[in-house]
């Protein structure tokens, strides 16, 4: 009996130890076999189609394209400033098929609202890449009496929350900038939220109904040309090539950074190889002569960071949020 | 004159062959999209842009752009024929356009409601080369103040959908309203009556609510009865009457003035425009009460308004470079994608571009006509078509057309969901138009206001400041106060003439 028992139960474990071994093999040649001819890896989008997030998101995704060999499709799943999508991203199969956009502020902002009851934090995203920053900045109209920073900040201590500034929402990036502007100048303005989005804020702005248009490098390349506006100044480290002769705020004496920035995550979980292949290709893409043509066309400022810089850069935001995400309430 | 000049030299990049068949392709597409119920042209023209990647900037945008305001001429057909809106901004034609298919004039409607929306998109274009300038200065001259008092007084004119029970249209009315403060609080941020689901923090979809209150209702509602097909009184002719043209002339004058105005302002949507060509042709008819029982003045008027829209719509484009709805954003991001930033700088920089384009809204709506009015012929053949096969296919496309406008299957739900409500609404016989009205109107009074008093910091009287605004409020509040004055002058009169008698 004890014989039997035993011949039974040492096949088994031959078995069980054979199946291990061939899994662990085709797991391995499966992540190398990464992604498989033929299957579609979906980047999901919180935003609206044609929007610059969207747009940027379907250059990099033609890009991926080439070097993965197999197509890259972009879904919209707009909503809930992005939340919709996100939840969809952090829930889906940690296969490497389904990625997304990760925006700044939204992604952040949306697990760090306790209101906003996101089903998922930070550590629900595993990065792949940091693709776009797009710095925010102040503008006014060509013919506003305001003709540098220094104006608007004068005009908005002499007449606290009277100066009208736009933003596209509560907790919009512009609205981050405005608060650290407000604090580190000690003024008050009237910020107006225009939470449909930056096509409403500056037609209010180009009527006349607001003093200072807040918004992103990205956004004002038409009306920059055409010369109906003036850009006072970029919240950024250097300046924009697509605003030749524009200062940033630095260099005006206010130490000011701020940005709308777009990335891309796989759900946690993802294995290593897959995220791997993934960043790696989004590395060249960025890095493509062809990819940085498209994008400087679109006026979307590239600016790859890997996973770890992107991992590093992404704790340095959620400090900052965390500090100023009191002060939208 | 310049522009006209511009003009000539934008129809030879538009008549170019290969440009005369992008203009063709996107029209058939648009069409098409515009009939299959709920499928909008946001999805189409998104599901589009990766393929224009490879063509000419000019041809895909004249593409893009046919698709556009092609599906204004698709979505009227299943609203004539079958009460079922093929598009959002032709539920209102259902009204009428339906009413005159059950009387065997369906081929009479569809033809009114192709004319209409030629002449609304050649005369919105019109609009964009000689006026583009003048009418969008115009246009900013409203901010959130003037936009505010716009609404109000476009709802005052809510009134005017009453038909038969004015408390039940009250009803209705404010039964939108409540629908419309489903979603985020647009200044404080925080969701209401959103049941936790964050799926409705941006309000509950608009398109899902239609296609389930007009279009599944009404599918609801015929199971009911044992109809083999839906028109069962002879087809007249096709060809509309003289009288029929007359009576159109003046709705489809004044359908493309709202709707090439209202696409001007950004924040107005089709579904606006039309709805108000509605009102406004019930407002100025000899006989308001006959409204609903297929007057072709209740179809001329909004089909033009919806396709002067989309096309006016295209005027901020060019010469601010703001996209007017988020339709016209998608057109924008194809702009881009292809390198080219819409603006008044486009003109200077691919003045072939810009002005090949526009000069392709003439040749688009031009074939589009060509398109649409032989084709009457056919569709109305449909109306042959046993019922349960034809309506098994359209829920069947309905539910695609609601999950495309997010990818999201929480919007089948929700249309299905006011598909029961609107089929009970019918049952107890509620009008279904008040409620869209104030669905579209609500959120934007409460946001425009909300915005106008962030400007003010919370002070009132920056309503006042504005000249605009006073106008429009005081409009408004004529035309509610105006009821009560009949009604005292009637009183006065039977008094008067009891004294007499």
């Amino acid at each position: 009996m004890v014989r039997f028992d035993l011949f039974r139960s040492a096949k088994l474990l031959s078995i069980l130890m054979a199946s291990g071994l061939v899994l662990a093999v085709s797991s391995a040649a499966f992540a190398a076999e990464f992604p498989e001819k033929g299957k579609t890896i979906q980047m999901l989008v919180g935003f609206a189609a044609g929007g610059s997030t969207d747009v940027g998101a379907r250059l990099m995704a033609s890009g991926m394209e080439k070097e993965l060999g197999t197509s890259v499709l972009v879904v919209n799943k707009p909503g809930a400033s992005g939340q919709i999508a996100y939840t969809a991203l952090t829930q889906a199969k940690p296969d490497g098929y389904t990625i997304g956009n990760t925006n700044f502020p939204s992604s952040v902002v949306s697990y760090l609202d306790p209101a906003r009851k996101a089903t998922y934090a930070r550590k629900s995203f595993e990065l792949l890449a940091l693709h776009v920053i797009d710095p925010a900045l102040f503008a006014v109209k060509a013919d506003s009496p305001f003709k540098t920073l220094k104006d608007v900040v004068d005009a908005a201590k002499a007449n606290p929350r009277k100066v009208k500034i736009s933003t596209t929402g509560i907790q919009s990036d512009e609205a981050f900038a405005i608060l650290q502007f407000q604090k580190m100048t000690g003024t008050q303005f009237a910020m107006v939220h225009f939470a449909q989005g930056v096509a409403s804020a500056m037609t209010a702005f180009l009527g006349g109904k607001i003093d200072v248009l807040c918004a992103n490098v990205g956004d004002l390349l038409s009306q920059f040309k055409s010369g109906e506006v003036r850009i006072l100044g970029i919240m950024d480290d250097e300046s924009s090539p697509f605003y030749p002769g524009v200062k940033t705020f630095e260099q005006q004496g206010y130490k000011l950074y701020n940005s709308s920035s777009r990335g891309f995550a796989a759900p946690a979980g993802t294995p290593k190889a897959v995220v791997d292949a993934l960043s790696g290709a989004m590395k060249r893409v960025s890095a493509s002569e062809d990819h940085k043509k498209r994008m400087a066309d679109m006026g979307l400022t590239l600016r790859y960071m890997d996973p770890v810089q992107y991992n590093a850069y992404w704790s340095e935001y959620e400090k900052t949020l965390i500090e100023l995400l009191p002060l939208t309430k | 004159m310049e522009a006209l000049q511009n003009l000539l030299m934008g129809f030879t990049v538009a008549l170019a062959p290969q440009n005369l068949l992008f203009a063709f392709l996107g029209s058939v597409l648009g069409t098409a999209i515009g009939v299959l119920p709920g499928v909008g042209p946001v999805a189409g023209v998104a599901m589009l842009i990766p393929l224009t990647f490879q063509m000419s900037p000019t041809g895909a945008i004249i593409m893009l752009t046919a698709l556009f305001y092609g599906t204004q001429y698709g979505g009227t057909i299943t609203s004539i024929l079958l009460n079922v809106p093929g598009e959002a901004a032709s539920a209102i034609t259902c009204l009428d356009g339906y009413a005159m298919a059950k009387q065997g004039r369906a081929g009479v409607a569809l033809s009114i409601a192709a004319i209409g929306s030629f002449v609304g998109g050649t005369i919105a274009t019109i609009a964009l080369v000689l006026a583009a300038g003048p009418l969008t200065r115009m246009a900013l001259q409203f901010g959130p103040v003037e936009f505010f008092a716009l609404i109000v007084l476009g709802l005052s004119l809510l009134m005017g959908l009453a038909g038969k029970s004015m408390v039940k249209a009250l009803m209705m009315g404010i039964f939108g309203l409540i629908l419309a403060m489903v979603g985020m609080d647009p200044v404080r941020g925080l969701p209401r009556f959103t049941f936790g689901r964050m799926e409705f923090m941006d309000g509950i979809g608009f398109v899902p609510v239609i296609m389930g209150l007009f279009g599944l209702a009404e599918i609801l509602v015929n199971t009911e009865e044992k109809l083999t097909s839906v028109s069962v009184a002879k087809m007249s002719s096709l060809v509309p009457g003289k009288k029929e043209i007359g009576d159109s002339v003046g709705p489809i004058l004044r359908g493309s003035v709202i709707g090439t105005l209202l696409g001007l302002v950004p924040g107005m949507t089709g579904s606006a425009s039309s709805f108000l060509s509605y009102i406004a042709e019930k407002k100025v008819s000899k006989y308001p009460d006959r409204f609903g029982t297929g007057m072709i003045e209740g179809v001329a008027g909004p089909e033009t308004a919806n396709n002067a829209h989309a096309n006016g719509a295209l005027i901020p484009l060019f010469t601010l470079g703001i996209p007017a709805s988020p339709t016209v954003a998608v057109i924008m991001g194809a702009f881009m994608m292809h390198g080219l930033i819409p603006g008044p700088f486009l003109f200077k920089e691919h003045a072939d571009v810009a002005w090949g384009v526009i000069a392709s809204f003439y040749v688009g709506n031009v074939i589009l006509l060509i398109l649409n009015l032989p084709l009457i012929g056919i569709w109305v053949k449909i109306l042959k078509i046993p019922y349960g096969l034809l309506f098994a296919v359209i829920v069947a496309f309905m539910m695609v057309g609601a999950y495309s406008v997010s990818n999201s299957t929480f919007d089948i739900l929700v249309m299905v969901l006011f598909g029961i409500v609107g089929y009970l609404l019918r049952k107890l016989d509620f009008p279904l138009a008040p409620i869209v009205l104030t669905l579209i109107l609500g959120p934007l009074m409460e946001r425009s206001l909300r915005t106008a008093l962030d400007m003010s910091q919370g002070d009132f009287g920056i309503i006042f400041e504005s000249p605009i605004a006073v106008v429009l409020l005081s409009l408004a509040a004529v035309i509610l106060v105006a009821p009560a004055f009949r009604f005292f002058r009637k009183k006065t009169e039977t008094l008067s003439g009891e004294e007499g008698a």
